[in-house]
């Protein structure tokens, strides 16, 4: 199994059972209390897996005072760009071309590595291949390559005349170099049948429609085409006011497709009055489509042609899951609608386009992540990240030297043993420009089957402000001076030690100091005994991952601020302000929440 | 050069960079170095590729741009990484082009590197593979055995992963601090300092 690397997840208190906006319930403060008291936070509940978020992730809201996680902020989106050209897309050209690129950019349908646009050296001698307005005329023709796999746009038959617009050349050519109409030319098309029919009238269909049947059969409906027969259709028999005089109406209005059964049941759910005589007066009957030309698709259950093509192709010609997922949807392909059972039905795949968003609150509706909407732009205007807001906790394995014969030659995320006491440094840095007080707080046992001891070796500590280096290098004399006088131990001095060498030579770590400390970090000892991973019955199983040791640990940090400025607290969550100053005093914050450390996994 | 340094493992410059002893720089006077750049042993740089045809601008008039690999400022190459201009046929003829990095470019052990351009604060893991004329751009994580096809643009603030590379998450908000490489520069050298807490 890979070794694991020590992690600290932070859990937002938007997964907390309590929700954000609504104040604790004031008759009871008392058992809410000693609820939260009693509540300890278990990493392993499915609930957990949501609140969970590496420090990086979390970002912090300066006017609640509270974390916020991507779970729970409003995203708006300030531009749409596409990842392979890196233009932007306004949000016009979105609503009619979709959210994919309409440039040049596509991804290989076979690995989705982008494809780029080769020119093919010689034309190909088969004028079937060219489009019909270039002729026989020798001309270099284009096509997409995937320079990964070396999958080519000729491989589905497709070449292109230029090498630009490359996406509006593509949606003319169906797999296989046929030509595909555009929705204006299907437009137009339609029109003309449809003089040429006589406007297709619902008396004239009985007779039209064995011609058109006949004229039609043969011709492969596009779905694009389906489609918009089907809706001119639906709109005709709509508008037909002698659509009623259908053979049908005896059936009166029980059928599926008449309007007026559907009011009925509408009107069930809307509570409205049964029989709404005036809605049946209007509305008709309606029939289905009969004849191709109004959208009828005869479903081909003769799969004998897939099946013998399957009998010469081998497994790599087919498409995999994978690759049709990737695929576009509403490509009008008619393969594509429902299964693509091989690689040469795949098309080239437009780009995805991208977002760039911004972030809100979702209590106060301040933006806390802003970022430039230019897309060449990497800088932020708003960036309230947690990280600059809440000390970091890194975590080290401890190894004592002499300690134990083994234990020196420990390497970072290593198994734990079983009831083997192990020491792991726990790091804790300061971001902000205050000193902080950090109390914090364990269940004497992990929660889940395997409760592990811990012990926090120092639970209350106070943290220096993240003072300018500068000031720090050039203090940093008659600081550390001054620290070994008031102290005799020596124990907060820089980068000493508060382990002291016992009488058989072996270091020993002291219960209620703290490890190391520096310009703006402390650093604790936490003393771990791992428990056995032995199942009691033997029908269990150990599930996934519970081999990891995981400590949850509640921190709170105080910190004092200048009073004044933003004073718009609404003491709604637990990590408001506490004091009461006001003015030029000095204002008493707090923040409280619990975190996870992954220590590593026992060794079974 | 300092006669200080002769004897370590590294050659530290004048604006600070580490260049190991055991590294292969081909072309040195085609590479240019941001300053403050390590590069670890069993490094090549390919400064040797140049391109062969001098764009239509530069030519009329000047000296020629012959610069092969441009590396910006805190950038890290880790041992047995190879930095190779990427090359193709320009009107006719087959030429090389330079390859640009910006500042905070972390290339992990093993790694080859074809790229037209990586931006600044990249970080590329292990084994890597970029292929040619790639464009990385910005604040971009290549998680390590990542094959990044030729071609491909990486755009800002992406996790990349896969053969063939593909795009598996944003960095957040909060994580772009972790690309700053002034205290891994730091920790190697003549005389490494021991990594801050």
């Amino acid at each position: 199994m890979a070794p694991l690397e020590p992690y600290t997840y932070i859990q937002c208190p938007c997964s907390d059972f309590s929700p954000l906006g609504q104040p604790a319930d004031a008759s009871s403060p008392t058992s809410a209390e000693e609820e939260e008291e009693e509540h300890t936070f278990d990493p392993r509940a499915p609930r957990s897996n949501f609140g969970l978020y590496p420090l990086e992730y979390l970002l912090y809201c300066e006017d609640c005072h509270q974390i916020r996680c991507p779970r729970c902020v409003a995203e708006e989106i300030v531009t749409y760009y596409c990842p392979s050209c890196l233009f932007e897309v306004p949000s016009s050209n979105l609503k009619s071309e979709g959210n994919r690129c309409t440039r040049s950019c596509f991804q290989c349908p076979i690995c989705i590595g982008p494809l780029s646009v080769t020119s093919l050296e010689s034309a190909p001698p088969d004028p079937n291949l060219l489009s019909p307005d270039q002729g026989g005329i020798p001309h270099t023709t284009y096509c997409l390559t995937c320079s990964y796999c070396n999958w080519s746009s000729t491989e589905i038959g497709i070449r292109f005349d230029k090498p630009n617009s490359i996406h509006a050349q593509l949606a003319k050519i169906r797999n296989g170099g046929e030509t595909r109409l555009t929705a204006k030319e299907r437009k137009e098309r339609r029109k003309e049948l449809s003089s040429h029919r006589g406007g297709g009238h619902a008396a004239a269909v009985a007779a039209a429609a064995a011609a058109a049947a006949a004229s039609e059969e043969a011709e492969v409906v596009d779905l694009e085409t389906q489609f918009a027969n089907l809706k001119s259709f639906y709109n005709r028999q709509l508008a037909d006011p002698n659509a009623s005089e259908n053979s049908l109406s005896t059936l009166g209005d029980l059928g599926f497709s008449s309007p007026s059964s559907l009011s009925r049941i509408m009107n069930l759910y809307t509570g409205g009055r049964l029989n709404d005589t005036r809605t049946k007066s209007r509305l008709g009957i309606m029939r289905e489509a009969y004849t191709p030309s109004e959208g009828l698709l005869v479903a081909n259950l003769d799969e004998s042609d897939a099946i013998a093509k399957l009998h010469q192709t081998t497994l790599e010609d087919t498409s995999s899951m994978d690759q049709l997922m990737a695929q576009p949807p509403n490509l009008g392909e008619p393969q594509l609608h429902g299964e693509a059972c091989f690689a040469s039905s795949l098309r080239p795949i437009p780009y995805l386009l991208r977002t760039k968003r911004s972030k809100r609150c979702p209590v106060c509706r301040h933006i806390i992540s802003k970022p430039e909407a230019k897309i060449q732009n990497t800088r932020f205007r708003i960036r309230l990240v947690a990280g600059s807001y809440m000390p970091s906790i890194s975590i080290k394995r401890l190894s004592l030297p002499g300690a134990n014969g083994s234990s020196s030659s420990l390497v970072a995320g290593d198994f734990l043993e079983p009831f083997k006491p192990v020491h792991f440094v726990l790091t804790f840095k300061n971001p902000i420009f205050e000193p902080l007080k950090v109390t914090l707080g364990t269940p004497a046992k992990t929660p889940g089957r395997f409760p592990s001891k811990v012990t926090v070796l120092c639970p209350t500590f106070d943290i220096d402000a993240n003072t300018d280096v500068w000031d720090e290098a050039l203090k940093d004399n008659d600081r550390e001076s001054s620290v070994r006088n008031t102290d005799g131990s020596g124990s907060s001095s820089r980068r000493q030690r508060a382990g002291t060498v016992g009488e058989s030579g072996q270091f020993q770590v002291e219960a209620g100091k703290v490890w190391g400390r520096g310009r703006n970090w402390v650093s604790i000892v936490v003393e771990v005994v791992p428990a056995s991973l032995q199942l009691r019955n033997k029908d269990d199983v150990l599930k996934e991952d519970e081999d990891i040791l995981e400590i949850p640990m509640f921190v709170r940090i105080e910190w004092e601020v200048e009073g004044g400025g933003d004073d718009d607290v609404s003491g709604q969550s637990a990590a408001g302000r506490s004091g009461a100053g006001t003015g030029e005093q000095k204002e008493k914050r707090e923040l409280a929440y619990w975190c996870v450390l992954g220590l590593g996994r026992i060794k079974q | 050069m300092s006669r200080r340094a002769l004897r370590g493992e590294y050659i530290e410059t004048d604006t600070g960079n580490k260049v190991a002893r055991k590294a292969t720089l081909v072309g040195t006077q085609n590479i240019v170095l941001g300053g403050k750049t390590v590069i670890q042993a069993e490094v090549m740089i390919r400064g040797d590729l140049i391109r062969s045809i001098q764009s239509s601008s530069s030519s009329s008039g000047g000296p020629p741009n012959n610069t092969a690999v441009a590396i910006g400022r805190y950038c890290f190459l880790s041992r047995g990484a190879c930095l190779r201009p990427p090359g193709r046929l320009y009107k006719g003829a087959f030429t090389y082009m330079p390859l640009r990095m910006g500042d905070h470019v972390f290339v992990g052990p093993a790694s080859v590197l074809q790229a037209a351009s990586i931006g600044s604060h990249v970080h590329i893991g292990a084994k890597v593979v970029v292929g040619e004329f790639a464009i990385i751009k910005d604040y971009v994580r290549i998680l390590d055995g990542t094959v990044v096809p030729p071609n491909m643009v990486i755009p800002s603030f992406t996790v990349v992963a896969g053969q063939p590379a593909r795009v598996i998450g944003e960095v957040p908000e909060g994580g772009h601090e972790a690309f700053e490489l002034r205290d891994l520069y730091k920790t190697v050298g003549n005389n490494p300092q021991p990594a801050p807490a």
